[in-house]
C-alpha cells in the first residue's frame, strides 16, 4: 500500500526548498483553553479535551496589527445567500487549504505543517501530527492515498480519465506515501500551477475522508451492502453513489467529515443552513483558544434580489455577495438604525465591465474589421470612460483598460491608459484610415459591403449596469459613426453564440485575477479557454490541443500563446516578469478587450458586533477566496 | 243548459296603439336602435363614462407622444441623475410669473453616495409652451421639434424626476404608453378571434370537434401560464429586432388567452342551443353560423365583453410581468413594464420613490378598462 | 351516467399523456440543457469546469440519450410514481417538493379564503345596488388590487412591514424558525409574515371574482322568475339567496378546475419576489436552470390537479344544471 521506503523519511527535508518564510509558526502559544460551548460534551466524555483535539502542532494565527484583536469564542454569524447551492461559499470563506495565501498573497502552509518544492516538479507535503477530521478520525496520508489510488487511478471512478488539473503535458505525477504524515507528488516536468491550484478559492483537493468514502467504494464494501446503499440513495450505480457522497466543495452533505472551520449540519434542500464549529479544527490563537471563534455560521437562503433590502434591514452580519455599489446609498442610510457599517473593499477584477470584440465572428466583413487593431483602438477611444465612471459608479472607479490593477507588482499606468482616453478626433482618423469613410444620412459609417456599421452588443442581462453603460457608449460611438444596438439575452445563449461565431461583441467583467504576481500563470491573457469571449474558437483550439476550434492565424495573438508557453517552461522570476509585461503591453496596445471602468469598490456590510473584519480589503475570487484570506475563523462576536 | 251570457264584441279591428298611448319618451325608447339603447344605458354608468374618456385620451395621446413629451426618449442629462420631481410654481416672491420652475443643481454626497439637489429659488425659469425643443422623428419618419411644453432655455423641466441616467421620467412614461397600450389591443384581437370561432363551433356542434377543443383547452389551461410564457419567449430568436420582439410578445399573450374565452362561449352555447328559439331557427333552415352569430351570440355578448375588457388589462399587466421576469421587452425598449422592472429594487422604494411613477398609469389604465368593460357589459345586456 | 364517467376518465388519461409531451417539449424549448446552465454558472463565478466531470454528469443524468428516450424514461417513471431526480438539488424530486407543498397550501388556502371573503360581499352589494355611490366606491377598492403591478406592491409592502413592524423581509417566517418543529412562536411568526403575500396575491384575484359574481347576479336578477318572486311578495333577501345567487355561482363551480392547482402553486411571480418557501419560486428556478425533471414532474402534478378539477367541475355542473347535456352533440 505504501510504496515509499522509510529511508527517505529523514532525507527529504534536507532536499526540499522551503518555499515560504512565514511557514512554521514558531511563536509559542499559551496553554489551550476549552471552548465554552464544547465544555459540556468534554465533561460528559463524548468529546476529547481541546489539547487532544487540535494537532500536536496546531497552526497559530497571530492576531496582531491594525484592527485585529484576540477574540472570545461563541456566537453566531448570520449571512445571506441567493441560492441553496451558494453554501459552497462557506468552503471558500472558511479557506482551509493544504497551502493558502496570506494577506500579502504569499503562499504559506495551512493544513500542512511544511511543504517543499524541488525543481518546480517535486512537491512534498508534511501533515500535522494528530490532525483530525471533524468527526475525530485522524487525518493522515491514507486520505491522500485513497484519493490517488482509489479515485484518480480507479478504472470505474475515473472512467473518463484522471482530472485535467492533475496533468502536465498529459501526464500524471508519481505519487508516494512517505509515512503517515508525509506525501509526495513528482511530475516529469515542472508544474507551476500546482500550488496555485491547491491555494485556490475552489481548490484542487488531493485528499478525501477515506474512512467515510470507503463505505461507498466497491473495493472496500461488499457488493450486497453497496447495492443496498445505491438503491436507498436512488443512485444509478456505486460510482454515482460515490460521486454523490463526495461533496467536499459542494458542502451540502452533513454526514461527510471535513477539515473546514464550520461543519454543515443541515440536510438539503433547506432555506436555512446551520454550520457548527468543527471541534477538531487545526488553527488556534495566541491566547490558546481553538478557532473558529464563532460557534456557528448561519446561511439563510433568500431571493438574491431581496438581499440588499434584507441587509439594509440588518439581517446579515457579514455580507458582500449580491451587493453592488449601487446599493451603497440605501445600505448607508440604515447604517445607524440597524447597527452595521458599510465598508468599501477593492475589487480584484481587471475591469468591472469590458466589451469583447469577437475575433472569431463568422461574418467575414466584420471579422476583417474587428481583427484590425485600428478598429478596436478607435472603439476604445470613442468611449467616454470618465462619464461612465461618474454616472454609473459615483466616480469611485478608475477609468481604465482591462488590465492588472495597482495592487499588482506588474502594474504600470500605461497599461491602463493606452488607447483609453476619450478622443473622438483620433478615433475618427483611425476609422477613416481603415477606409470606412462612407457614411449614411444619419452619419453612420458604412462597411466595405455597404451595410451600416451597426454593432450588436450582447449582454447576459444580469445587471442593469450593463445596459446603462451601453446607453452611454451608444451616444459617444454615434460621434465616431458607429451604431450600437444592445441585445439582452442570457449567459448560456451568450456563450453558445460566442462559440458559434454568431456574436460580434459582448460584455462581461474583465480579468478574474487582476492582482497577479509574475508567478501567477498568465492564461487569461492568451487564448487558452473557450469561455474567452474575444477569441472563443482560438481558446478552444488550445484547450483541446488542436482538436476543436480554429487554428490561430493572427501573428500577434500567436505571440501571446507563445509567451504563455514560454512562461510555463521557465521558473525564472525575471523571465516570467518580462513575459508578463510583454503580454500586458501587447494587450493594451491591441485592445483585445475594451475595458471601461476598473477598481469599482465592493460594499461589504459588517455588523457592529462583528470584530476582526478589516475595514479595507481586496474582495476577489481567486486569489483571495473573497473573505477567505482574511480568515473568517478569526472574526468574533462582541457580546 | 243555460243560454250563454250576452256580451259585446266590437266589430272594429283591434288597434293596440289606441289603448296604449305612448309618451314621446317611451316612443323614442321603443323605436331606438340597439346601439342607441346601449349608449343610453352606458351613460348611466358614470364611472364607465369617465373611464371611456380616460381611455380615449390615453389612446389619442399614443398617436402624438413625440409632441406631448417634453424631452426626446433618448435625451439624458448626466448633470441630473436621480433628480427628484421638479415642482411647477406660479408665483415668485409673491408676484405672478406664470408657470415656472426653479433650477436645481446636483451634488454627490461622498459619504452617503446620494445625489443631493438644492433648488436655486432666486432664479425662476418660466416654462415654454408650443415651443421648439428636442429634435425627434415623428413615428420614426417625420422630423420635427415642436413640443407642447419645453424646458426653460438653459434649464430643466423634470415634472416626475429623472432616472439613473438622467432621463426624464415623464417623457419615458409617455413614450412607454405607445408600447404598453397597444400590446393589449393586438393581443385581445387575436385571442377574441380564436376564442369565439373555436368556442362557438365547439359549443354548437358538440361531438368530436367539441371533444377536441375541450381537450385542447383543458391541456392549455392545465399548464400554468409561466412555463408557457418562458418557453414561448425563449423560442423568440435572440437576434430579433425590438419591433419583432414586440409583436412576438403580443402574439404570445394572445395565443395564451383564448382558451378562457372559448370555454365560456362553449358552455353558454351548450345551454342556449337547447332553447326553443334556437330550435325554431334551425327548423326554419338557418345555417349554424347564422344561428350562432345572429341568435345565440347576442345572448351572451355581455359575458364576452366582460371577458374581453378584463383581458386587455390582463395583457397590459402580462407585459409588465414578462418584463419583470426578463422575458418580455427589455431595455433599451421603453415600456411601462420595462420601467416597472427597473424600479423593482429597494433603492427605488427607499430613496427614489418617483421611479415608482409607472405604477400610476398602469393602475389608471387597468382600472379604466375594467370600469369601461363593466359599463359596456351592462349596456349590452339584452334584458333590461 | 356511469358510461359518461368512464369515457370522461379515459379522455382524462389521454389528455394527461398529451400534456406530458407538451410539458417535456416546453422544457426542452430553450437552448441547451441543465448542464449548459450549470457550466455557464460555474464559469460566471470563476470556478473551473472539468470537461470529464461534465461528461460523467451528462451520462449520469441521461442527458446523452435522445430526447425521445429521455421522455419515455420520464413518463415510465411517472406512471410508477417516480417523479425523477432534481439535478440542481441532487435529490429526488419528491424530496425537493415535499416540504414546500405544505407551506404553499397554507398560503394559497389563506389567499383563496381572503379572495372569497372580500369578493362576495362586494359582488353582491354592487349587483344589488347598481350605479349607487356605494357601488362605485366599493368596486373601485375591490378592483384596485388587479390594477396594481403586484410584484412591485409586494416589495413596497415588505419594506414597510419591516420598517413599521420589524417583520423580517421575505420568507414565510423569521429565519430562526426555519426547519424547526412547529411551535406557538413559529405559528405566530408565520402569521406575521403571511399577511403580505395573502393581501398582495389575494387583491389581484378579488377583482375577477367581484366582476363575475356581479355580472352573473345581474343576469339572474333580471330574469322573470325573480320578478315573479318579487310580485308574490318574497322578501328581498330571501329572493336573492334562494335562486339568483345560487345560479350565479355556476361559473365558480367551473372554476374549481383552476382552483385546485392554484392552491398548490398560486402566483409564482409574487412568491418569487417575496422569496417564499413555496413551490412557486422553486418552479421558476427549475425552469430557469432547466432542471427538467423537477420542472416537468411538478408541472405534471399541477396538470393532474387541473384535469381532476375540471372533471369534478364538469360533473358538478351537470348535477347543478341538467340542461348541460352530458352526451354532447346535437341530435337531429
Amino acid at each position: 500500500m505504501i510504496q515509499a521506503s522509510s529511508a527517505h523519511r529523514r532525507t527529504w527535508f534536507a532536499l526540499a526548498v522551503i518555499a515560504s518564510a512565514a511557514l512554521a509558526p514558531c511563536a509559542a502559544w499559551a496553554a489551550m483553553t476549552e471552548t465554552p460551548v464544547l465544555a459540556e460534551a468534554v465533561n460528559a466524555g463524548t468529546l476529547p479535551p481541546v489539547d487532544q483535539r487540535v494537532p500536536e502542532e496546531p497552526l497559530m494565527v497571530p492576531l496582531e496589527g491594525e484592527g485585529l484583536a484576540t477574540g472570545q469564542p461563541g456566537g453566531s454569524i448570520d449571512m445571506l445567500f441567493g441560492r441553496a447551492k451558494d453554501i459552497r461559499m462557506l468552503v471558500v470563506y472558511g479557506y482551509t487549504r493544504l497551502v493558502g495565501y496570506d494577506r500579502s498573497f504569499n503562499i504559506v502552509p495551512d493544513i500542512v505543517s511544511t511543504y517543499g518544492v524541488k525543481e518546480g516538479r517535486e512537491f512534498t507535503f508534511k501533515l500535522r501530527k494528530g490532525h483530525k477530521w471533524s468527526d475525530g478520525v485522524p487525518f493522515t496520508s491514507e486520505d491522500f492515498r485513497y484519493f490517488w489510488e482509489d479515485m484518480v487511478l480507479d478504472p470505474v471512478i475515473s472512467e473518463d480519465g484522471p482530472p485535467d488539473e492533475l496533468l502536465v503535458n498529459g501526464k500524471l505525477p508519481k505519487f508516494e506515501v512517505i509515512d503517515a504524515e508525509t506525501v509526495r507528488y513528482t511530475w516529469e516536468e515542472p508544474n507551476p500551477n500546482f500550488l496555485i491550484q491547491l491555494a485556490g478559492a475552489q481548490p484542487l483537493y488531493l485528499y478525501r475522508p477515506a474512512h467515510f468514502l470507503k463505505k461507498f467504494h466497491a473495493k472496500y464494501t461488499d457488493e450486497e451492502k453497496l447495492e443496498e446503499l445505491v438503491e436507498k440513495a436512488e443512485a444509478r450505480n456505486w460510482r454515482a453513489l460515490h460521486f454523490k457522497m463526495d461533496r467536499q466543495y459542494a458542502n451540502d452533505l452533513p454526514q461527510m467529515p471535513t477539515l473546514d472551520p464550520w461543519v454543515n449540519t443541515t440536510e438539503s434542500p433547506s432555506e436555512r443552513y446551520v454550520f457548527k464549529r468543527n471541534p477538531f479544527f487545526h488553527r488556534i490563537d495566541a491566547a490558546g483558544n481553538q478557532l473558529p471563534y464563532a460557534d456557528q455560521v448561519v446561511a439563510n437562503i433568500t431571493n438574491g434580489d431581496l438581499i440588499p433590502a434584507k441587509v439594509g434591514a440588518g439581517e446579515s452580519m457579514l455580507q458582500a455577495r449580491n451587493l453592488e455599489l449601487k446599493n451603497f446609498p440605501v445600505l448607508k442610510s440604515a447604517e445607524e438604525r440597524n447597527g452595521y457599517a458599510v465598508n468599501l473593499w477593492r475589487s480584484g477584477r481587471g475591469s468591472q465591465l469590458a466589451l469583447f470584440p469577437n475575433l472569431n465572428v463568422k461574418d467575414p466583413v466584420w471579422r476583417q474589421a474587428v481583427r484590425d487593431a485600428r478598429f478596436r483602438r478607435a472603439l476604445s477611444l470613442g468611449i467616454d470612460r470618465n462619464e461612465v465612471n461618474e454616472v454609473v459608479f459615483f466616480g469611485l472607479g478608475v477609468a481604465a483598460n482591462n488590465t492588472v490593477l495597482a495592487d499588482s507588482p506588474l502594474f504600470k499606468p500605461e497599461y491602463q491608459t493606452l488607447w483609453a482616453d476619450y478622443n473622438i478626433e483620433q478615433a475618427n482618423a483611425l476609422l477613416d484610415e481603415m477606409g470606412l469613410t462612407e457614411r449614411n444620412g444619419e452619419g453612420f459609417r458604412k462597411l466595405p459591403d455597404g451595410r451600416i456599421a451597426e454593432i450588436v452588443v450582447e449582454t447576459a442581462g444580469e445587471d442593469t449596469n450593463e445596459t446603462d453603460v451601453l446607453v452611454l457608449i451608444r451616444d459617444s460611438w454615434k460621434k465616431i459613426g458607429i451604431k450600437l444596438l444592445t441585445n439582452v439575452s442570457t449567459r448560456e445563449v451568450l456563450r453558445s453564440r460566442a462559440t458559434s461565431g454568431d456574436l460580434l461583441m459582448s460584455t462581461w467583467t474583465g480579468y478574474e485575477n487582476a492582482v497577479p504576481t509574475a508567478d501567477y500563470p498568465p492564461f487569461e491573457l492568451a487564448p487558452t479557454r473557450d469561455d474567452q469571449q474575444n477569441w472563443p474558437l482560438w481558446g478552444l483550439h488550445t484547450m483541446t490541443n488542436g482538436k476543436g476550434g480554429e487554428a490561430i492565424d493572427d501573428p500577434t495573438v500567436q505571440s501571446l500563446i507563445d509567451d504563455y508557453q514560454a512562461w510555463l517552461r521557465t521558473s525564472d522570476q525575471a523571465e516570467r516578469t518580462a513575459i508578463w509585461h510583454h503580454m500586458l503591453k501587447t494587450h493594451a496596445d491591441n485592445v483585445y478587450s475594451i475595458g471601461i471602468v476598473s477598481a469599482v469598490p465592493q460594499p461589504v456590510v459588517v455588523s457592529n458586533k462583528l470584530r476582526n473584519v478589516p475595514k479595507e480589503g481586496l474582495y476577489n475570487w481567486d486569489p483571495g477566496a473573497f473573505f477567505g484570506i482574511y480568515r473568517p475563523d478569526t472574526f468574533w462576536i462582541e457580546k | 243548459m243555460t243560454e250563454p251570457l250576452p256580451h259585446f264584441v266590437s266589430s272594429k279591428p283591434f288597434d293596440p296603439a289606441a289603448t296604449e298611448v305612448f309618451t314621446a319618451a317611451q316612443e323614442r325608447y321603443y323605436l331606438a336602435s340597439q346601439w342607441q339603447l346601449m349608449w343610453w344605458k352606458f351613460r348611466r354608468h358614470k364611472l364607465a363614462v369617465v373611464s371611456a374618456a380616460i381611455l380615449l385620451l390615453s389612446y389619442l395621446s399614443v398617436l402624438f407622444v413625440e409632441v406631448l413629451a417634453p424631452y426626446e426618449l433618448s435625451t439624458r442629462q448626466t448633470s441630473h441623475l436621480y433628480a427628484p420631481p421638479q415642482a411647477v410654481h406660479l408665483f415668485h416672491e409673491g408676484r405672478f410669473v406664470g408657470p415656472f420652475v426653479y433650477p436645481f443643481t446636483q451634488k454627490l454626497n461622498m459619504t452617503t453616495l446620494k445625489r443631493e439637489y438644492a433648488p436655486d429659488t432666486t432664479r425662476p425659469q418660466p416654462l415654454r409652451f408650443l415651443c421648439l425643443g428636442d429634435a425627434y422623428k415623428f413615428w420614426g419618419a417625420i422630423e420635427g421639434r415642436l413640443h407642447i411644453v419645453c424646458p426653460p432655455e438653459g434649464g430643466t423641466f423634470f415634472l416626475l424626476g429623472t432616472d439613473r441616467l438622467g432621463r426624464d421620467m415623464l417623457s419615458r412614461l409617455i413614450y412607454g404608453a405607445r408600447i404598453s397600450l397597444t400590446v393589449g389591443l393586438i393581443g385581445i384581437a387575436i385571442s377574441f378571434l380564436l376564442g369565439i370561432t373555436i368556442g362557438g363551433f365547439a359549443g354548437y356542434y358538440g361531438g368530436l370537434f367539441d371533444n377536441l377543443t375541450q381537450r385542447t383547452i383543458e391541456i392549455l389551461k392545465s399548464l400554468p401560464e409561466l412555463p408557457l410564457w418562458m418557453a414561448l419567449s425563449a423560442a423568440l430568436p435572440v437576434n430579433w429586432s425590438p419591433v419583432l420582439v414586440y409583436f412576438g410578445i403580443t402574439i404570445i399573450l394572445g395565443l395564451l388567452d383564448w382558451p378562457g374565452l372559448a370555454r365560456a362561449v362553449r358552455s353558454k352555447l351548450l345551454a342556449l342551443r337547447e332553447e326553443d328559439y334556437a330550435l325554431a331557427a334551425r327548423l326554419m333552415g338557418a345555417s349554424p353560423g347564422h344561428i350562432i352569430g345572429r341568435h345565440l351570440l347576442p345572448n351572451f355578448m355581455s359575458h364576452l365583453i366582460a371577458s374581453a375588457t378584463l383581458s386587455i388589462p390582463g395583457m397590459i399587466l402580462g407585459e409588465t410581468a414578462l418584463s419583470f421576469l426578463g422575458l418580455g421587452l427589455r431595455p433599451p425598449i421603453t415600456s411601462w413594464g420595462v420601467m416597472l422592472a427597473e424600479a423593482q429594487n429597494i433603492e427605488s422604494v427607499v430613496l427614489y420613490p418617483w421611479l415608482l411613477w409607472p405604477m400610476v398609469p398602469v393602475i389608471v389604465v387597468v382600472l379604466a378598462f375594467n370600469f369601461f368593460g363593466d359599463g359596456l357589459r351592462d349596456a349590452a345586456d339584452p334584458y333590461h | 351516467m356511469l358510461a359518461f364517467l368512464l369515457r370522461r376518465l379515459a379522455t382524462m388519461a389521454l389528455t394527461l399523456l398529451v400534456i406530458s409531451m407538451l410539458v417535456f417539449a416546453i422544457i426542452q424549448l430553450p437552448e441547451g440543457d441543465y448542464l449548459t446552465t450549470y457550466i455557464a454558472d460555474l464559469q460566471a463565478q470563476g470556478e473551473n469546469v472539468d470537461p470529464k466531470k461534465i461528461e460523467f454528469l451528462r451520462r449520469q443524468y441521461g442527458l446523452d440519450k435522445p430526447v425521445v428516450l429521455q421522455y419515455v424514461y420520464w413518463v415510465a417513471g411517472l406512471v410508477q410514481g417516480d417523479l425523477g431526480y432534481s439535478f440542481e438539488f441532487d435529490k429526488p424530486v419528491s424530496t425537493v417538493v415535499g416540504d414546500r407543498l405544505w407551506l404553499s397550501m397554507i398560503l394559497n388556502f389563506a389567499t383563496v379564503l381572503f379572495i372569497y371573503m372580500v369578493a362576495f360581499p362586494i359582488g353582491v352589494y354592487s349587483a344589488t345596488h347598481k350605479y349607487s355611490l356605494g357601488d362605485y366606491g366599493i368596486t373601485f377598492l375591490g378592483f384596485l388590487g388587479i390594477a396594481t403591478p403586484n410584484f412591485l406592491l409586494a416589495l413596497i409592502l415588505l419594506y414597510l412591514a419591516n420598517v413599521w413592524f420589524g417583520t423580517s423581509i421575505g420568507g414565510l417566517m423569521a429565519p430562526e424558525y426555519i426547519d424547526q418543529p412547529w411551535s406557538l412562536g413559529k405559528a405566530l411568526s408565520v402569521l406575521e409574515h403571511l399577511w403580505v403575500p395573502v393581501v398582495v396575491i389575494g387583491l389581484s384575484g378579488t377583482a375577477g371574482m367581484i366582476r363575475r359574481l356581479r355580472a352573473n347576479l345581474l343576469d339572474e336578477l333580471q330574469k322573470q322568475y325573480v320578478t315573479t318572486g318579487r310580485a308574490k311578495g318574497l322578501a328581498e333577501g330571501r329572493l336573492l339567496v334562494k335562486y339568483p345567487l345560487r345560479m350565479s355561482l355556476n361559473p365558480f363551480i367551473s372554476d374549481i378546475g383552476s382552483l385546485l392547482p392554484q392552491i398548490v402553486s398560486g402566483s409564482v411571480i409574487v412568491s418569487a419576489v417575496m422569496s417564499l418557501p413555496t413551490t412557486g419560486p422553486m418552479l421558476l428556478d427549475s425552469l430557469r436552470s432547466q432542471d427538467m425533471y423537477l420542472a416537468g414532474s411538478f408541472l405534471m402534478f399541477l396538470a393532474l390537479l387541473t384535469v381532476v378539477g375540471m372533471f369534478v367541475s364538469d360533473v358538478a355542473l351537470a348535477l347543478l344544471d341538467p340542461r348541460i347535456r352530458l352526451e354532447g352533440g346535437l341530435k337531429r
